[in-house]
């Protein structure tokens, strides 16, 4: 039987295809601002289609920018060690709280979640005294630690709640057989926590690439460290703003981001746990 | 060798109490069965044995030895999940595999070890494929399997048949009790099918609401059921219950008004009750005949189930709705019928007002 009658298809996919065209439009600006020659974004009237469209840009921003693959290299860079150090802290973190007891677990919880409500900006100054006191200013590490620290919570929020969807009887059946509690995460939670740990990961990954620019340029202050976004703003000069290749420079650098995503995409959708249980 | 003793185990869920002073003896090779209906701490009672819940108080014993706090492998018990608890992600081979590969088995003794589980269980030309290609008995069969295949003193099913269909469980209820044979090991089977119970078990333990209502063989619980509660719930179809004043007590047994038939003198050891007071009479379906005499008990026949061999008339009898006979062959009963049954004096089951039974002192002998 069809879920859907054919009126509510159609609404269903008007709502996409609105919905679709709002996130998707300015990328396609994005894109075609990519194309024109420089005077031709400040003619008027304006006009959407015009002969002289090239990629010329695509080949002038490494010219303007020497550092730009240097720039896309780290944005990547920083967003991976930050996904990698944050899952570091998550797995174990969302494990216990989603299988043990203890005394203020639920405190612990809301605290997490009240953390999340300060935006990284708030707590700029404080972060600043503290990684100068720790030596880490101008380094990679002053960009990916406090990364990591700001992913954590909501890493452990979505991490447990998938955790606690795996049936515990097979924990409680490794347990049995004399597994130890790090031979069960590692051989039985973890393989079956696939889907979550991605999703887990992507968020994180996605949090991370977005919040690079504030801790990039309030930590670092060394031009081969910044990542993409920072290093963007080169293309904006004393002058005039390069707008077509500061857009050709955008969209370059977000292709190898997208790799990942396509390449990701459908273990997000797999579902691993069917045959665990009965019924 | 491998005997089991719980001794006064008390189990509390904060300010529940589940399990109330459990104290029993399982000797070695042994199949137990424990049974009750849903909710009365089975799980948790199998739980407490296998060491994955702490006793509030109380003592498990294993070959004499007090485990109440040891870890669940230096108990050498296996469990089998009332779900099966396999791993997805794992072909059936390493599933069957894994206690040995957390033992660091040696591969080549793995490998045989593995080999020879599948091939009690048949489960030799399904190794490669993952659990959620199996059917529900072939699933079932991976879980023992893998409870096997470490050879375990104790054996620990939590209503391992639950989810298979009836002709199934039926054959796993064979291949269970020829497993238990061929292993020669101690097994103890939680379920809440009285019929898992009586064809399986060596030794039943009947639970109700966390208490011990009685321990002993099947023919022992169906022939002598301590209490009121065993007395309904082994047997099927279920015991009918007909409460009775007592009239006189003496040597003989007990002196009873039942409805319809009045005075009659019941064959058993009276324990202490005074004269006057109710008593609850239990007759069971079985020993019901048609009477032909016209006389004893009137059955108003409401639904009959004949089911070739026998039938089942329910109907209703003086006050009691829910009546039940278990006549012979396809009897010669209609439904809206009026129709009288006798009863054995021997045959009746007396319970005081407490659901305490008196000892009835005619009954078929039990074949050991
Ligand atoms: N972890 C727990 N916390 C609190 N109460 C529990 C817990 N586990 C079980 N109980 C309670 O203990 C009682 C016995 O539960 P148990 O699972 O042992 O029943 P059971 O006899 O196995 O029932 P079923 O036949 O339905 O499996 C129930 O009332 C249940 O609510
Ligand atoms: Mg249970």
């Amino acid at each position: 039987m069809e879920r859907f009658t054919f009126v509510q298809k159609i609404f269903l996919y008007l709502g996409i295809a609105v919905f679709l065209t709002f996130m998707l439009l300015p990328f396609f600006e994005m894109f075609m601002a990519s194309l024109r020659p420089l005077q031709h974004l400040f003619r008027s009237p304006y006009q959407f289609w015009s002969d002289d469209m090239s990629f010329q840009a695509y080949s002038d921003i490494w010219e303007t920018v020497p550092l730009l693959g240097r720039y896309i290299f780290n944005s990547v860079f920083l967003a991976s060690v930050t996904t990698f150090l944050c899952m570091m802290f998550v797995i174990p973190a969302a494990y216990s709280f989603a299988r043990f007891k203890f005394k203020g677990k639920t405190i612990s919880l809301g605290l997490f979640l009240g953390v999340n409500m300060f935006a990284g900006a708030v707590l700029l100054i404080p972060l600043y005294k503290l990684l100068r006191s720790m030596g880490l200013l101008n380094t990679y590490a002053a960009m990916f630690v406090p990364g990591a620290a700001f992913l954590v919570p909501t890493g452990i929020w979505l991490l447990k709640a998938y955790l606690e969807k795996i049936p515990i009887e097979l924990e409680e059946s490794a347990w049995i057989d004399g597994a130890s509690r790090m031979y069960i995460l590692r051989r039985v939670v973890l393989p079956l926590a696939v889907p979550g740990l991605i999703v887990v990961g992507v968020a994180s990954f996605i949090g991370a690439y977005a919040q690079q620019f504030l801790f990039a340029i309030t930590f670092n202050q060394k031009r081969e460290y910044m990542p993409l976004p920072a290093g963007i703003f080169e293309f904006v000069g004393y002058q005039s703003v390069i707008w077509n290749q500061l857009m050709a420079a955008s969209i370059v650098g977000i292709i190898p981001v997208l790799i990942i995503f396509l390449f990701l995409q459908k273990y997000l959708v797999k579902g691993l746990t069917k045959g665990a249980v009965k019924g | 060798m491998a005997t089991v003793s719980l001794k006064s185990i008390n189990k509390w869920f904060d300010s529940s109490q589940v399990l109330y002073d459990i104290s029993i003896d399982i000797e070695d090779k042994e199949f137990v069965v424990f049974v009750g209906p849903s909710g009365c701490g089975k799980t948790t009672l199998l739980r407490i044995v296998a060491g994955l819940e702490d006793v509030s108080s109380g003592e498990v014993e294993i070959d004499g030895i007090d485990v109440s706090s040891a870890h669940p492998i230096e108990r050498g018990i296996s469990m089998v999940f009332q779900s099966y608890a396999l791993y997805p992600h794992l072909s059936v081979f390493e599933n069957i595999a894994f206690p040995l590969r957390v033992a660091k088995t040696p591969k080549a003794k793995l490998q045989e070890m593995v080999m020879r589980a599948a091939d009690i269980l048949r489960l030799t030309d399904r190794l490669e494929h993952k659990p959620g290609q199996l059917s529900g008995g072939q699933r079932q069969r991976v879980a023992i399997g893998r409870s096997i295949v470490r050879q375990p003193k104790v054996f620990l099913f939590d209503e391992p048949l639950s989810n298979l269909d009836a002709a199934l469980r039926g054959e796993m209820r064979v291949e269970l009790s020829k497993l238990h044979k061929s292993l020669n090991a101690t097994m103890i089977y939680v379920t809440h099918d009285q019929v898992e119970a009586m064809t399986m078990a060596d030794r039943i333990m009947v639970l109700s609401e966390g208490k011990l209502e009685q321990f002993g063989t099947p023919m022992d619980l169906y022939h002598h059921p301590k209490t009121k509660f065993v007395a309904g719930f082994i047997g099927h179809p279920k015991m009918n219950f007909l409460t009775a004043s007592c009239l006189s007590i003496d040597s003989d047994g007990v002196k009873v008004e039942l409805p319809a038939i009045g005075k009659q003198l019941l064959p058993v050891e009276p324990i202490k009750v005074n004269q006057g007071e109710e008593l609850e009479v239990g007759v069971r379906p079985e020993d019901l005949m048609l009477s032909e005499t016209g006389k004893g008990l009137p059955l108003k026949v409401d639904v009959l189930e004949r089911l070739g061999g026998s039938t089942l008339v329910y109907g209703s009898l003086d006050k009691y709705p829910n009546f039940c006979a278990m006549l012979q062959g396809d009897a010669n009963v209609r439904e809206g019928e009026l129709v009288n049954l006798d009863v054995k004096p021997a045959s009746f089951h007396v319970f005081d007002s407490n659901g305490n039974a008196m000892k009835r002192r005619e009954v078929p002998e039990i074949l050991k």
